[in-house]
């Protein structure tokens, strides 16, 4: 009977987040004398969210649930049906209140630490709006939902991350973790196309079911899919960096991102794809693999951050870390009892962080490890992030920017002149001054006579055919021959080694392995 | 097919074109409201056909017009929507009256240039409706006229003429292999009768489509169909007019080519179809024609610093997904087609007016001289972040289910040209993004007066011009279904036609072919 409650608890927030996100557009809730009531908004709306959040959560520790309440349908074409359920027992529900609860802290805090920013309106919607994705997330029960939940929380973190929108630095850190949280997105799509292909169904719980009677080969393939998005999204290993760059954005945005709720949705994704997973011996290799390489490059990366945000993001990687590498030794109660713990003390930490100076005020922060500050390489290694940033953009941004130009180049001076520009475009006169001298019969750019000039189509042809025994008679025969052969010769020598040159490049051998690939496939 | 009393498409055609001559005789003063009344009528009317079509009839023609125009070569009059294009009418009418209200400060030629605007929206509505190939064939050309007007004597580059010239000129080249292909067809029908030559033909499209065509010819017919639709959907390498016109020609008429999608409506209203089995032969090719548009065109938009010509690339990406769903010949990669064009009238057309309008404020739409607007037009830029979420592909928008719809579609047939898919995904929201954070983040370029002309926020008339694609891009993305009802039944019959054929016709069109080769002996 609490069931139909459950849809309150993404809803609440989302309406909260549309009244201040109107009223700031349409000029009502601007500058300090509102900012009270915006903070009412979504202090109201995330409080409201939570106690409806706790009471579904005691109802199903009470057994009253029935463990999945249906919406309604979204979306329906043909035998595809897009249906919107959440799921009401359990992990899912136990997550929801946790966040809801933090998601509440935080708000309490941005009211203060957020007052007089220039933003204090904008942050309130995105942050109502972030609640309502996430609980989203957590709750529902169908894969395109909880996707809907996952891109709309990645858009928020988008523009909080860039919320001091004038600073360069901000946005570019914005954009660079958005686009790197989209590979992760692909995947997830990815997931969500196998799985309707295989099982003709949207829902996690059709898709667990069925989990045992996948071939081999699919469950893997599920299993990668989602475990590919889970780590953009955790921010596992080759993905790690992104969450460095995040830190850009205020502080309780921080805290309630990257340190206690968004961060873990990879790993909700994992506990809630268990029985996948524990079919697939590949995703679990995966999952173990990156957690170590994650846990390990953290901890090694955190030693040396000197402020203390990088430093606290570090540790909350490297736990995220572990926690993937639990689930890829199927320790998955383990793994969703340390998630839980980990958001709380996270969030703890970056909420505190600003008072760092009160903390530390007895206790001096330790030095480094004496064994990796004698080392020289080392220490470099760590402060420079073992340029994981630089390796990806000289393996991946760097060849496709490159790409991008050449095709570019390509698409203005080859396909346009072969296709685009037609002989009369060129002569046409595109200015007052050209149609004078033209009206004048001052002829300025005409070089070729008009004595051949054929009408009709064998006309027409006749004239072609003159012109190219002409060219050809004055360039090879009239001309000395041998010197302008020679050139030409040589011209088309120098193209044929550009082209050459341009294919060997490693960008153009790997588009072609991959084109390869992908036909082969 | 049921007749209506009143024959509502004819008048849809029609209004616009007496309007247009209205205009033309109007005093000057009183054009543009003229023409503004007329084309929200013209609206009305769409919206009022819409209402009255008969979604559990899609499959079948509703509102046939039907009148004899050429008897002695057997072409008609033959007016008619389906379910797949009854939505194309009012999103043309939203448009037209888009147009016109963004050029409402048009200084010179007002008649002419409102005249032409309503001109082209009443051809535009006969493509879209027409039924009989010559009389499609007819609308096809018209648009031109309007088309070369509009850009060579109200563009904003220094070039227009020659864009102008060579639009027109790209489009008559595309014209020539789409009327070989509809003369072929009516032949093959007289051939199939009694084999008299002009009493027998007909260009009729419903006929046409229950006349069986030889093997031998079909794969002609399709590559002429959609040779001559390629040129205006535009598919690489036919697609170097666009980026031209986006520069030279105004942002009100690029925002109508890069809205309406005619060239892909061709490919799925009468090239697939008229070619069936040829279709389902070739439809791997087309699909890997679609992946190279999207894959190229997305690595050319993220290379460019003009907001114009990164929407013309962009609109060429989408374009290729778009032909990459219809080749998945399944009903979701349909209506995934269909759901993505009718997005292209309300995301790329409110993009290409954004542009339009910062060029009338600032003069240029170039990355190096904006920077930081959001900060002096915040309503335009939090409007234009939503289209270019929507345009990404970002759930809550009218972008997410079509998007989804195609990728399901694709994978389900194609799972290597899927991947390329995704690779777009990721590429849209890097070009997306970037010019987004270059134009409208960082720190201002100049300083702003509030009072400065420069430095206008949205006006009423602007904003209300968008608020209206705006509400239908979050209502579609909440409620697809709203628009997949009406075109369900016409996307599973279109399916039909295509898959069943060969299975019926196997046999009978190898007799066929050979009766064709032997008979005229």
């Amino acid at each position: 009977m609490f069931d139909a409650l459950a849809v309150f608890i993404p809803l609440i927030p989302l309406l909260g987040a549309l009244i201040i996100g109107l009223g700031a557009l349409s000029g009502f809730l601007v500058g300090e004398y509102r900012e009270p009531l915006t903070a009412d908004i979504a202090t109201w709306a995330l409080s409201m969210a939570s106690l409806l959040a706790l009471t579904v959560l005691g109802a199903d520790i009470l057994g009253e649930n029935d463990g999945v309440f249906h919406l309604g349908n979204w979306l329906t074409s043909d035998n595809l049906n897009i249906n919107v359920s959440l799921i009401t027992s359990g992990f899912n529900v136990k997550l929801a209140a946790l966040f809801a609860l933090l998601l509440t802290v935080a708000c309490k805090f941005a009211v203060n630490y957020m007052h007089r920013e220039a933003g204090f309106h904008r942050f309130f919607f995105l942050l109502s709006l972030f609640a309502a994705a996430m609980l989203w997330l957590v709750l529902s029960g169908s894969t395109v939902c909880t996707f809907m939940g996952w891109e709309i929380a990645g858009v928020c973190s988008y523009l909080l991350i860039g919320y001091a929108y004038d600073r360069p630095v901000a946005t570019q850190n914005a954009t660079r973790v958005f686009v790197t949280n989209r590979i992760g997105d692909a995947g997830f799509v990815a997931g969500i196309a196998l799985t309707y292909s295989w099982i003709n169904s949207f829902d996690w719980l059709d898709l667990n079911t069925a989990a045992t009677e996948f071939s081999s080969g699919q469950v893997n393939g599920i299993a990668l899919c989602f475990a590919v998005a889970a780590m953009a999204k955790s921010a596992q290993f080759p993905f790690t960096p992104w969450l460095a760059r995040a830190m850009e954005g205020p502080t309780p945005s921080s805290a309630i991102f990257y340190g206690a709720v968004m961060v873990h949705a990879g790993v909700f994704l994992l506990i809630l794809l268990q029985p996948i997973f524990a079919q697939a011996p590949l995703g679990m290799a995966l999952l173990i693999v990156t957690g170590l390489l994650t846990a390990a490059y953290s901890f090694f990366v955190g030693l040396t951050q000197t402020d203390v945000k990088s430093s606290l993001i570090f540790a909350g990687s490297a736990q995220l870390g572990l926690m993937f590498l639990e689930c890829g030794l199927g320790l998955w109660q383990l793994a969703s009892w340390h998630l839980a713990a980990h958001a709380v003390v996270r969030g703890y930490q970056f909420f505190t962080a600003p008072a760092l100076m009160h903390q530390v005020i007895n206790t001096p922060i330790k030095p480094l490890m004496p064994g990796i500050a004698k080392v020289r390489w080392l220490y470099t290694a760590a402060l420079q992030r073992c340029w994981l940033d630089q390796i990806t953009d000289w393996a991946l941004v760097k060849p496709i920017r490159g790409l991008a130009h050449d095709l570019s180049y390509f698409d203005d001076y080859v396909i346009d002149r072969l296709i685009g520009v037609p002989a009369p475009a060129i002569r046409a006169a595109s200015s007052f001054a050209q149609q004078e001298e033209q009206s004048l019969g001052a002829r300025l750019e005409n070089d070729y006579d008009n004595f051949a000039q054929g009408t009709g189509l064998a006309g027409k042809i006749t004239e072609w055919f003159a012109a190219l025994s002409h060219w050809f008679e004055e360039r090879f025969i009239l001309r000395t021959a041998p010197k302008d052969v020679a050139g030409v010769e040589r011209k088309f020598g120098r193209l044929a080694n550009n082209i050459e040159r341009i294919i060997l490049r490693p960008r153009y051998l790997v588009l072609f392995v991959f084109i390869t690939l992908l036909i082969a496939f | 097919m049921n007749e209506t009393g009143l024959p509502l498409l004819s008048l849809l055609v029609l209004l616009p074109l007496i309007g247009g001559v209205m205009v033309g005789y109007s005093p000057e003063r009183l054009a543009r409201s003229v023409a503004l009344t007329i084309a929200v009528v013209e609206l009305l009317i769409t919206l009022w056909l819409l209402s009255q079509f008969n979604v559990a009839q899609g499959q079948h023609f509703q509102f046939v017009d039907n009148y004899q125009w050429i008897p002695s070569i057997g072409a008609s009059y033959m007016l008619g929507v389906d379910g797949l294009s009854v939505l194309f009418l009012p999103m043309s009418a939203l448009l037209t009256v888009s147009a016109i209200l963004a050029s409402w400060q048009t200084a010179h030629l007002k008649r002419l240039h409102f005249a032409l605007l309503l001109a082209l929206e009443g051809v535009t509505i006969g493509v879209f409706s027409a039924l009989d190939l010559l009389l499609f064939f007819l609308f096809w050309e018209l648009t031109l006229a309007p088309i070369f007007f509009l850009i060579g004597l109200w563009g904003i580059g220094p070039k227009r003429r020659n864009a102008a010239t060579k639009y027109t000129l790209m489009m008559l080249s595309g014209g020539v292999p789409l009327l070989f292909a509809i003369i072929i067809l009516a032949l093959n029908h007289a051939g199939f009768g009694s084999g008299h030559v002009p009493q027998e033909l007909t260009f009729s499209f419903p006929v046409l489509l229950e006349t069986p065509l030889p093997d031998a010819l079909q794969g002609w017919v399709l590559l002429l169909l959609v040779l001559g639709f390629a040129v205006k959907a535009p598919l690489v390498p036919f697609h170097t007019w666009l980026p031209t016109t986006a520069i030279e020609g105004p942002t009100q008429l690029t925002a109508l080519l890069t809205g309406l999608k005619l060239g892909a409506f061709g490919m799925l209203r009468f090239a697939l179809p008229l070619a069936p089995s040829a279709a389902v032969q070739y439809s791997w090719i087309l699909g890997i024609v679609g992946a190279i548009t999207l894959i190229y065109a997305a690595l050319i938009a993220l290379q460019q610093s003009n907001l114009r010509r990164l929407l013309a690339y962009a609109s060429i990406s989408h374009v290729g997904l778009v032909i990459i769903g219809i080749s998945s010949l399944n009903v979701q990669g349909v209506q995934g087609a269909v759901f993505q064009l009718l997005n292209f009238s309300l995301i790329a057309s409110s993009l290409m007016l954004i542009a339009g309008f910062l060029q009338h404020r600032l003069g240029s739409t170039e990355m190096v001289h904006l920077g930081g607007l959001a900060k002096i037009m915040p309503r335009l830029a939090s409007l234009s972040f939503l289209f270019a979420l929507a345009s990404i592909g970002v759930p809550g928008t009218s972008g997410f289910p079509a998007e989804l719809l195609l990728l399901i579609g694709i994978f389900t047939s194609h799972a290597g040209i899927a991947v390329a898919a995704l690779a777009g995904a990721v590429l849209s929201a890097a070009y997306m993004l970037i010019y987004f954070r270059g134009a409208f983040f960082g720190p201002l370029k100049r300083p702003y007066n509030p009072n400065d002309a420069l430095a206008l926020d949205l006006r009423p008339r602007e904003w209300l011009l968008l608020a209206a694609p705006a509400a239908l891009v979050l209502w579609l993305g909440f409620s697809p279904n709203s628009l997949l009802n009406t075109q369900q039944l016409a996307a599973e019959a279109w399916l039909s036609h295509l898959l069943d054929q060969p299975v019926i016709n196997v046999t009978p069109v190898a007799e066929q072919t050979d009766s064709v080769l032997t008979s005229p002996e």
